[in-house]
């Protein structure tokens, strides 16, 4: 008498399985026109990501966006706090449910273009983004040579912020360390990340890059680290690393007691309220080795993008390019500068009176000429730069290695960085 | 033999299939395509329309939905994503494919397996009615899922619910581990196909950049922790018990009360602040600094080894308690004239320790242990909320480091380098590994050797 159970138990499985069915999205391929009728737009639903800080002002920008755009009036727009650094990372996890509309830090592009999950910047509007925006955002925005996202600041990278009643010249790493050391105070710097790492290699002279193809494949890899100047940055880090006062981090939240940190814009109010009357900043310091060749600190200067999701819907599409333009625009970027507090990489707004009295802005701008602006790195870079920087900590690699086991350590980071552009 | 067996009963399946056809009458035979009509013409309508119902469900989830998947199952997809203007026309769904083709062929196979009833169901039909006897009422038939056959009743939901939420997602995550489905091939933009043995070349592929070494470090640090974990929580945990026990402590409520405190703490809270403690900026090293004791702040998650001892010891801290309300109360269930008359014997506290509590102990917790252990082959919460699996370092492989269990290697594959394929490797090596050790460390257990041991 097994089949009575048996057989209802089948009939849910098959029951379950065609409700399944009826999620997996239908592939409408239905004719769109050109015409700009407002009903076209009723009803459709686009949700944007934006980092926490942001979420307000960009509700309100919305807002001002369909008083402007009156089509867009029956259109509903809902925005979600997705940080910038996980905004690449959920929309890859599920393409489907993602934003449409995101924000997100522009190491994460390559990443994205090669999942399909970024559309090309609207034909209609490439001319005008190109040209508004400085030259260092544009090039962030664009892979292989398609412009795939708008650039929203360029307020992405690093410099020095330093206690004035500690720090006595903020031109010199190593006397940095020794004012710290002597006042018993940390250095904050984060060292095992491919982000701020770089500040030595590229200081020495350095070069690492990736060449990508259109569809976000990186095909070539230019590197030099395994060299003499690799080897001067190297024992930079590993100078650094050595000091009493040397604490490995870059978030001002989380650092104790510190007289300097290497850290950037979105910290500022944070390092404000601990340094009180003494805050300063400056562009990053420089270094000399022990042939006596001073070499100053680069980096990345990275920015801040703004992508859209390629889309079935062409209709909606047009909202997502409206709405990304109108986001990423002069009048756009100077009201973000002044109620979140992010530079603007518009260049009209750059020249913005309060803009230019902006003190870490200002530090950030002296820094960025010796920066390399963040091309396009695949995300195991980042793994092996964190592994890099970990063995310094770690004491693998100390100031008794020999030059020969320096040049072995980067000779293996070097291949390692090499092979990801081969792989497939 | 258990082969010969198996093949001989598939043989008897055959043939009484072959014989109730060949003996059968139109009706069962007719049942052989259209399934439940012996049943419908001999009056059973409970339970012909149920398996007529069955046959049509199946048909319209195979020709509307699943054939469709299936079909495409052995590529995986090939119509790749387009573009029409600016427009994106999605191709082919590896994902679903994946994951429908799956559940299509497990669905067939339940339907072969309702086909077979249905057989069974004739023959028993035609049996009874050669002898002589009636067939149960329709009333009857239902009813007895009320009464006879509520076991099956009750277990039905269940067991859907099993299926669609582990059985089909394990099979699913399986399937993963032979195809390449990676961040360069990610659903729905791109496809990704079958790759055979390919992911476990790579896992076991050494030098350059291949996983081998780094595979076997991590599984070695999983095997050594879990270890440490296990027994020296264990050990500790008896002793603290032990000690509180003793006559002639006083406060003994107080003194428990304390090590439970530690259990009222959320462990995400209070492991998140543990590793900021231990920070080379934290409170620990700053205050051993500030008092002059150290030089140079401690590197206790920086450096791989004492990363792992800091680990280990603030694992113990986490642990101790647990084991030492369990002990608390086993130690009490020791009957105490096996120690009188020890004690008569003249044993003293050590031997009376080694061959009266401690093998007791062992034998009560034995099971208690190896789920300790295997559940700390995978204690993600520890390892991952203290150390992050850090320090990394260039010789290691695929984002690993020197405290990551293969539980939290694979989560760092999953959700920051997504890398599905090798993830779901990993993922069957942590399977095989607590499969094999759970296996034979269960059968060594006294307690399941010698049942009757301390009876």
């Amino acid at each position: 008498m097994k089949k009575n159970a048996v057989s209802v138990l089948f009939a849910g499985i098959a029951a379950a399985s065609l409700l399944a069915g009826n999620l997996v999205p239908v592939m409408a391929e239905e004719e769109t026109t050109e015409s700009a009728d407002p009903a076209l737009y009723d009803g459709k639903e686009v949700k944007v990501w934006v980092a926490d800080a942001a979420v307000d002002f960009t509700n309100d920008e919305i807002a001002k966006f369909q008083e402007e755009y009156p089509q867009y009036a029956g259109v509903t727009f809902t925005v979600e706090p997705v940080g910038e650094g996980d905004a690449a990372t959920n929309v890859i996890t599920d393409v489907e449910s993602a934003a449409d509309v995101y924000g997100f830090a522009q190491d994460q592009i390559a990443r994205l273009v090669s999942a399909g999950a970024l559309e090309e910047v609207n034909p209609d509007y490439v001319d005008d983004v190109t040209e508004r925006n400085d030259e260092g955002s544009v090039n962030a925005a664009t892979v292989g040579d398609t412009l795939y996202a708008y650039p929203l600041t360029s307020d992405n990278g690093y410099f020095l912020y330093y206690d004035s009643s500690v720090v006595t010249d903020p031109s010199d790493l190593d006397k940095i360390l020794s004012d710290c050391e002597s006042a018993g105070k940390n250095f904050y710097m984060e060292i095992n990340s491919g982000w701020y790492q770089t500040a030595f290699f590229f200081g020495t002279g350095c070069d690492l890059s990736y060449e990508t193809d259109t569809d976000g494949n990186f095909t070539s890899c230019t590197t030099d680290y395994a060299s003499d100047k690799g080897v001067a940055a190297l024992k930079e880090i590993i100078k650094l690393a050595g000091s009493s006062a040397f604490q490995n981090g870059s978030s001002a939240n989380n650092a104790t007691d510190y007289a300097a940190i290497v850290d950037g814009t979105w910290d500022q109010d944070t390092i404000k309220q601990a340094f009180g009357d003494n805050f300063a900043c400056a562009k990053l310091p420089s270094f000399t080795t022990d042939d006596g060749e001073t070499y100053q600190l680069s980096g990345f200067s990275g920015y801040k993008l703004l992508g859209v999701k390629p889309q079935e819907d062409e209709d909606k599409l047009q909202i997502c390019d409206d709405l990304a333009n109108y986001l990423s625009d002069e009048e756009a970027q100077l009201d973000r500068y002044k109620t979140v507090g992010w530079g603007p990489s518009n260049l009209n707004a750059q020249q913005d009176d309060d803009v230019q009295d902006d003190a870490a802005l200002t530090a950030l701008k002296d820094q960025m000429q010796y920066d390399v602006p963040l091309g396009q790195y695949p995300s195991e870079y980042w793994d092996l730069a964190k592994g890099l920087g970990d063995d310094v900590i770690q004491g693998k690699l100390t100031a008794d290695s020999s030059d020969d086991d320096l040049i072995a350590a980067l000779q293996t980071f070097e291949d390692t960085c090499k092979s990801y552009a081969s792989a497939e | 033999m258990t082969g010969t067996t198996k093949q001989n009963s598939l043989k008897k399946e055959f043939a009484e299939i072959g014989t109730t056809f060949r003996d059968g009458d139109w009706k069962t035979r007719i049942s052989y395509l259209i399934l439940g009509f012996g049943p419908i013409l001999r009056g059973q309508f409970a339970k012909g329309f149920s398996l007529l119902a069955g046959e049509v469900l199946f048909f319209v989830y195979l020709f509307r939905f699943g054939l469709g998947y299936l079909a495409k199952f052995n590529t995986l997809g090939t119509v790749e994503t387009q573009k029409i203007h600016r427009k994106t026309v999605y191709g082919d769904n590896s994902f679903f494919i994946l994951l429908f083709g799956l559940l299509t062929i497990v669905i067939i196979a339940a339907f072969i397996f309702l086909w077979r009833m249905n057989v069974r169901e004739n023959r028993n039909e035609e049996e009874r009615l050669k002898a002589g006897k009636k067939l149960p009422t329709n009333k009857k038939v239902l009813a007895s899922l009320l009464d006879d056959n509520f076991d099956k009743t009750l277990l039905a939901l269940p067991c859907l619910g099993i299926f669609v939420f582990t059985v089909l997602p394990i099979l699913f995550m399986i399937c993963v581990a032979f195809t390449n489905y990676d961040k360069s091939h990610q659903s729905p933009t791109h496809l990704f196909t079958w790759v055979g043995l390919k992911n476990f070349q790579s896992l076991f592929s050494f030098g350059g950049a291949g996983f081998g070494s780094t595979f076997l470090k991590v599984l070695l640090w999983t095997l050594v922790w879990a270890l440490f974990a296990t027994f020296l929580d264990y050990f500790l945990g008896l002793a603290v018990a032990m000690l509180i026990n003793k006559k002639g402590i006083k406060f003994k409520k107080l003194w428990r009360t304390i090590l439970v405190m530690t259990i009222a703490v959320p462990q995400f809270v209070s492991l998140l602040y543990v590793s900021k403690m231990f920070a080379n900026d934290g409170l620990i090293n700053a205050t051993l600094l500030k008092w002059g004791w150290i030089k140079k702040a401690i590197p206790f998650w920086t450096n791989p080894t004492l990363a792992k001892i800091t680990i280990i010891v603030v694992n113990i801290w986490i642990g101790i308690p647990y084991m030492m309300l369990i002990a608390t109360g086993l130690l009490m269930n020791i009957p105490a004239d096996l120690y009188e008359s020890a004690r008569i014997d003249g044993a003293n506290a050590g031997q009376m320790f080694r061959y009266i509590t401690l093998p007791y102990m062992l034998f009560v917790t034995g099971p208690f242990l190896l789920t300790q252990y295997t559940g700390n082959l995978n204690n993600f919460n520890v390892i991952y909320l203290l150390s992050g699996g850090g320090p990394q370092s260039l010789s290691m492989a695929g984002n690993a480091g020197s405290t990551d269990l293969l539980v939290t290697w694979l989560y760092k594959m999953t959700v920051t380098d997504t890398n599905y394929k090798m993830a779901a490797v990993i993922g069957i090596m942590v399977f095989v590994v607590t499969a094999v050790i759970s296996l034979v460390v269960y059968n060594m257990l006294p307690s399941v050797k010698d049942e009757e041991g301390f009876q």
